[in-house]
């Protein structure tokens, strides 16, 4: 069972790394965006897509990062254009809508079922845990994780740019109000997230199911350690998405919880929601 | 006595020209026959959603266009429609119910759908029509008395493929791997279980769990921890990539990896040219990528002439296609849903060089013809046959 969990580990990584982002994107532009994933697919797939034409790796990877971060600064200017004043709901039914479309045309473009043969961009294995090797490549996830949620909670706690940052997502017209260059702040934001969740795919391509859909929808296990870190704390978001991978890993290793794997995420959402909304139900019956 | 005598002659010479007549008619008669110079064959088949299985209907609508070109059957032209039921059980039985009732097909042919067989299979049997199916999916298109499909299918290949891992490749300790979509959780065991009767040895860990998306890693170390040296598979292209890719990150040796039909394409084998496990895969027809093969000559000069991709979706388009043209053909009197139906009821058993046992249809509960396979394995980014004649299971 030891074995079956920290088997779980590599998942994990890329599910803090992503949720880590979504929080990003939701403190600062206050928008649950479900595109968040599929951003870094166009990304990757971008690349991939170069490099089966012969072009060099590094090229291929500069330019799938650019592709990925334009999507998202695309994205980005549209919400910010047409939805900027809509209530939270809205923005994320948008965002969802965008998604279905995007998957849509990713899968039309990539050629649907078609495998790619997506490039090691760190290849090999780090070490030897309890019979699972862990790869360079999850033990990289993971510490880009950290990193990213150690920069987040510096840059918005400890920069002029950050305060300005959070001033935009509490009180969005009194920032623009005194000056706060909201619009080109937004887009910032939008464009940092999908650069980094571009890299998170890139990196951990090799080790999932190659097409347009399944990058896309990691968007869910990101979303359920972004609720446990409510989003807002990152380090919560990036310790629930490592736990989750880990059970994960472990409801796969037991022959009886097996078949209800895929349905962790979900069942921890249910839980998170229910626990978070207690106190109005509460406060609602009294 | 003269008058009755005349009368006698005058009574004979009718009754033989009118024999005469008949014979004449009957002559005139023998072949096939239609109203509106025309055949209506349906096919519903999933083209758009989850997965697309065109390629199958459009290699039979390919091959009935070169039979109208040269006349038709008897004079008498196939109209060939293909229906989209878009993976959906409501769009699938309203386009069988178009198809049967308001366009008055007379049999179909060359359907390939995710779900044609589990939501129509029944509406058929009630209506007297019979489906030469070009690809069955789901359990039902091998278990109905209104279905035969051209293709091995997925449970009889499971079978077909551990046997191949037991009896050629020694494989000892057999585990399984599957994903189970739909009504298939009892289907790939009875796969197992009919293995396990053909074989006489018993079968390792069998695990029913694996997700469509989400880290194989667990399954792969389940795998090594059973002590497995061969695994089958059920899953399509972008899972087969992911799991080998797995494998190879885990550094897993001294494991086969035996992988049903969806694995068998040219996209797998590019893909996966640097891997260190090994591979094998179960055709479900002569392999294509296999240019010198005599088998496929007809079908490859058919496709080719047609502008058609040379897949293995289009072996079964074409297959099933030949096998109805050459049933009409045999047909005496006017083909109607109830002629063509006798005519598949009493079919003997058809040889088709693309398959390794006969097409049979007949009266029996279920159908499922096609019992051998030809085993391919990956060598740098390349399949190569290893079975050069075919792998047939024994009869049940």
């Amino acid at each position: 069972m030891f074995t079956s969990t920290v088997a779980g580990l590599a998942a994990g990584g890329a599910y803090a790394l992503i949720g880590v982002c979504l929080v990003f994107t939701y403190r600062l532009v206050s928008v649950v965006n479900f595109t968040g994933a599929a951003i870094g697919a166009v990304g990757t797939f971008a690349m991939v897509m170069l490099r089966e034409q012969g072009i060099p790796l590094p090229i291929c990877i500069l330019v799938g990062l650019t592709f990925g971060t334009v999507t998202a600064t695309l994205l980005g200017a549209v919400m910010m254009k047409w939805f900027a004043g809509a209530p939270a709901q809205t923005k994320a039914a948008v965002t969802v809508a965008l998604l279905v479309g995007m998957i849509a045309l990713g899968l039309r473009i990539t050629g649907g079922q078609h495998p790619r043969p997506f490039p090691d961009l760190v290849p090999g294995a780090a070490f030897t845990l309890a019979g699972v090797v862990i790869t360079r490549a999850a033990l990289v996830t993971i510490s880009l994780a950290f990193i990213f949620t150690i920069a987040a909670t510096r840059f918005l706690n400890h920069t002029r740019m950050g305060l300005q940052l959070r001033a935009l997502s509490e009180r969005p017209v009194t920032a623009e109000l005194i000056g706060i260059p909201v619009r080109r702040l937004s887009i910032g934001v939008w464009a940092m997230a999908g650069l980094a969740t571009t890299i998170a795919l890139m990196i951990i391509a090799p080790q999932r199911a190659p097409n347009f859909l399944t990058f896309s929808m990691l968007v869910v296990p990101a979303f359920a350690a972004a609720l446990i870190g409510g989003f807002r704390s990152f380090w919560f978001t990036l310790a629930g998405g490592i736990a989750l991978g880990l059970l994960e890993g472990m409801a796969a290793g037991l022959s009886s919880l097996a078949q209800f794997r895929s349905a962790v995420p979900f069942l921890i959402i249910l839980a998170v929601l229910m626990w978070s909304q207690r106190r109005a139900r509460w406060d609602e019956a009294r | 006595m003269k008058k009755h005598y005349i009368f006698s002659a005058a009574l004979a010479s009718t009754a033989i020209f009118a024999s005469a007549m008949m014979t004449a008619n009957n002559a005139s008669a023998a072949g096939p026959t239609c109203t509106d110079g025309k055949i209506v064959v349906g096919a519903v088949s999933t083209i758009t959603g989850p997965a697309d299985f065109s390629e199958v209907p459009k290699a039979a609508k390919a091959t009935f266009d070169v039979v109208n070109a040269a006349g038709g059957i008897n004079g008498c032209k196939i109209d060939y429609t293909i229906a989209d039921d878009k993976a959906d059980p409501q769009v699938a039985a309203q386009s069988a119910r178009d198809l049967v009732e308001n366009k008055g097909a007379v049999v179909m042919t060359g359907s390939a759908s995710l779900l044609d067989c589990a939501v129509n299979a029944g509406y058929y049997d009630k209506q007297g029509i019979l489906s030469v199916h070009g690809l069955g999916v789901d359990p039902v298109c091998f278990n109905a008395p209104s279905i035969s499909p051209v293709n091995v299918g997925p449970y009889t290949l499971t079978t077909a493929v551990l046997q191949y891992g037991s009896s050629v490749l020694k494989a000892k300790n057999l585990c399984g791997i599957f994903w189970i979509v739909g009504g298939t959780d009892e289907a790939y065991p009875a796969a197992v279980a009919r293995w396990e009767k053909v074989s006489g040895q018993k079968f390792g860990m069998i695990d029913l769990t694996l997700p469509f998306q989400g880290d194989y890693t667990p399954y792969v170390l389940k795998a090594r921890d059973a002590g497995c040296d061969a695994v089958v598979m059920n899953t399509v292209e972008p899972q087969i990539v992911q799991m080998i890719n797995t494998a190879d990150a885990q550094n897993i040796t001294g494991i086969k990896w035996l992988f049903l039909a969806p694995g068998y394409t040219e996209q797998v084998a590019k893909t996966l040219a640097a891997t260190k496990q090994e591979i094998y895969v179960g055709t479900e027809w002569e392999p294509y990528t296999d240019s010198k093969s005599k088998s496929n000559e007809s079908w490859n000069a058919a496709m080719s002439s047609a502008g058609m991709p040379l897949t293995a979706f289009t072996q079964g388009g074409y297959e099933s296609a030949t096998i109805l043209v050459d049933v009409l053909k045999s047909i005496d009197g006017p083909v109607t849903r109830e002629s063509v139906t006798a005519a598949l009821h009493n079919l003997a058993p058809v040889n088709n060089p693309l398959v390794g046992t006969p097409y049979t249809f007949g009266m029996a509960a279920s159908h499922a013809s096609s019992q051998g396979t030809k085993m391919v394995k990956l060598e740098s980014g390349a399949w190569k046959v290893e079975t050069p004649d075919w792998f047939v299971l024994p009869p049940e």
